[in-house]
């Protein structure tokens, strides 16, 4: 895939999140006041994904993205204000809805598979974060006996 | 709408999933009416029951294909997939950004909230057996392999395909998790807390999974269970959802999704031998 297109198809993206953006925030953020935060994200979306191509995709492009979100808006890094004065104006619930959209019309295609998952799914959520809640709780209680804090 | 396709000429040299311009503006039909449905809660007992746009988004789209509402062809469902890797991106550069601002916290947190990131793994570790058991097969890693959050769903989206097993099942648990999460964590805070096995500490770091209404329910409800360390739970709790946020995306990249395969393979779980069946 060329560059051009992946960017190209950041920018759609883009515009249908500012939409979705608009109304999700209760019509305070117009696509107007909100361009310039899409258009950060949608940079550094792109400069992700470059970033994990040009290096034949030995890390995946996320990676990338989420590094350079991080270090753009972190204390340290001169200007993270202003970036984040942006992007705020973009609400993160807003950037998921495009995505689960083109993710349902591409399960469509198996939509049997996805419903036989039914109650089995259920057991498993339960499982998944039962698992994560007990363990979690359990290595920060030997960890901190081990360090005799609490 | 009705489903014009686009023929695809021959020498086109691009990519043309890219200009399905009818699918983007199914796509953005879509946002639009999730986002107008909007965002719902219903509070029932410790928890709410949390209804996001997305999961219209998600659930109308499932259902546009041929056999059903007929908006979606069958080049219009294959081409959605490779857009899902490249849209979630923007995603993932939001979570970043909201991560940035957090670091000199997660820097400070000390020890134990730092090594109970890897209580994720317990996830893994209970999870796969049970998936196993009810006849999942690779759907068992995708949802296993993490507590299946928006970073869950751009790793698996971008190693395997969010349209293969392993995108299925960490699309279910990540539904389960979205609108059950919140009551179910609820509970399991309460009740942990309340049995006293665990330091209350410890507890409220457990709440951080990296979903704030997960995270909410479980800390209140234990804050509510020891209201003599609540200010500390509370506070652990937020501490251990921002890091969880920061760090999540490189344990699972780099730790949970290739122990999960060997897990897998280890626990004799079988491949899907695609199209040939379905789900069972």
């Amino acid at each position: 895939m060329k560059a051009s297109q992946a960017l190209m198809v950041m920018v759609i993206v883009g515009v249908i999140t500012l939409v979705g953006n608009f109304i999700f925030s209760d019509y305070v953020f117009d696509p107007i006041t909100a361009l310039p935060g899409m258009a950060i994200l949608v940079v550094i979306a792109f400069a992700g994904w470059g970033i994990s191509e040009a290096l034949n995709r030995v890390l995946p492009p996320i990676v990338f993205c989420s590094l350079i979100g991080i270090i753009l808006t972190s204390p340290w890094t001169p200007g993270a204000d202003w970036i984040l004065s942006h992007t705020t104006n973009v609400e993160f619930l807003a950037t998921t809805t495009p995505v689960l959209a083109y993710a349902g019309i591409s399960i469509g295609r198996d939509i049997d598979k996805f419903t036989a998952m039914g109650w089995r799914i259920l057991v498993v959520g339960f499982v998944v974060l039962t698992g994560t809640f007990i363990c979690s709780a359990a290595i920060a209680h030997v960890a901190m006996s081990l360090l005799g804090m609490g | 709408m009705a489903a014009e396709e686009k023929a695809n000429n021959g020498e086109n040299q691009l990519p043309d999933f890219m200009y399905n311009w009818k699918l983007h503006g199914i796509v953005l039909v879509l946002t639009i009416i999730a986002e107008l449905i909007g965002l719902h809660s219903f509070p029932v007992g410790p928890g709410t029951v949390l209804i996001l746009p997305m999961l219209y988004a998600l659930v109308i789209g499932i259902f546009l294909g041929p056999r059903f509402l007929k908006v979606a062809s069958e080049k219009d469902m294959s081409d959605a997939s490779p857009l899902i890797t490249l849209s979630i991106l923007i995603l993932v550069a939001k979570l970043g950004t909201n991560v940035g601002p957090n670091i000199p916290i997660i820097i400070e947190s000390g020890i134990p909230l730092l090594l109970q990131e890897f209580g994720n793994l317990g996830t893994l570790l209970l999870g796969m057996p049970v998936a196993i058991l009810v006849g999942f097969k690779r759907e068992a890693i995708g949802a296993t392999f993490s507590q299946a959050r928006e970073g869950s769903l751009a790793i698996i989206g971008d190693m395997y395909g969010l349209d293969g097993p392993e995108g299925r099942g960490v699309l279910g648990v990540y539904i389960f998790g979205t609108v059950l999460g919140a009551i179910y964590n609820g509970l399991m805070g309460g009740i942990v807390a309340s049995l006293d096995i665990f330091h209350p500490y410890a507890v409220g770091m457990a709440s951080g999974i990296g979903s704030a209404s997960m995270m909410s329910a479980a800390s209140g409800a234990a804050a509510a269970a020891i209201p003599e360390f609540s200010d500390e739970i509370l506070s652990f709790a937020a501490t251990s959802n921002l890091l969880t946020s920061a760090t999540g995306l490189y344990v699972m990249i780099f730790i949970s999704i290739p122990l999960a395969e060997r897990y897998f393979k280890l626990l004799g779980g079988t491949d899907n031998s695609e199209e040939a069946e379905a789900g069972e």
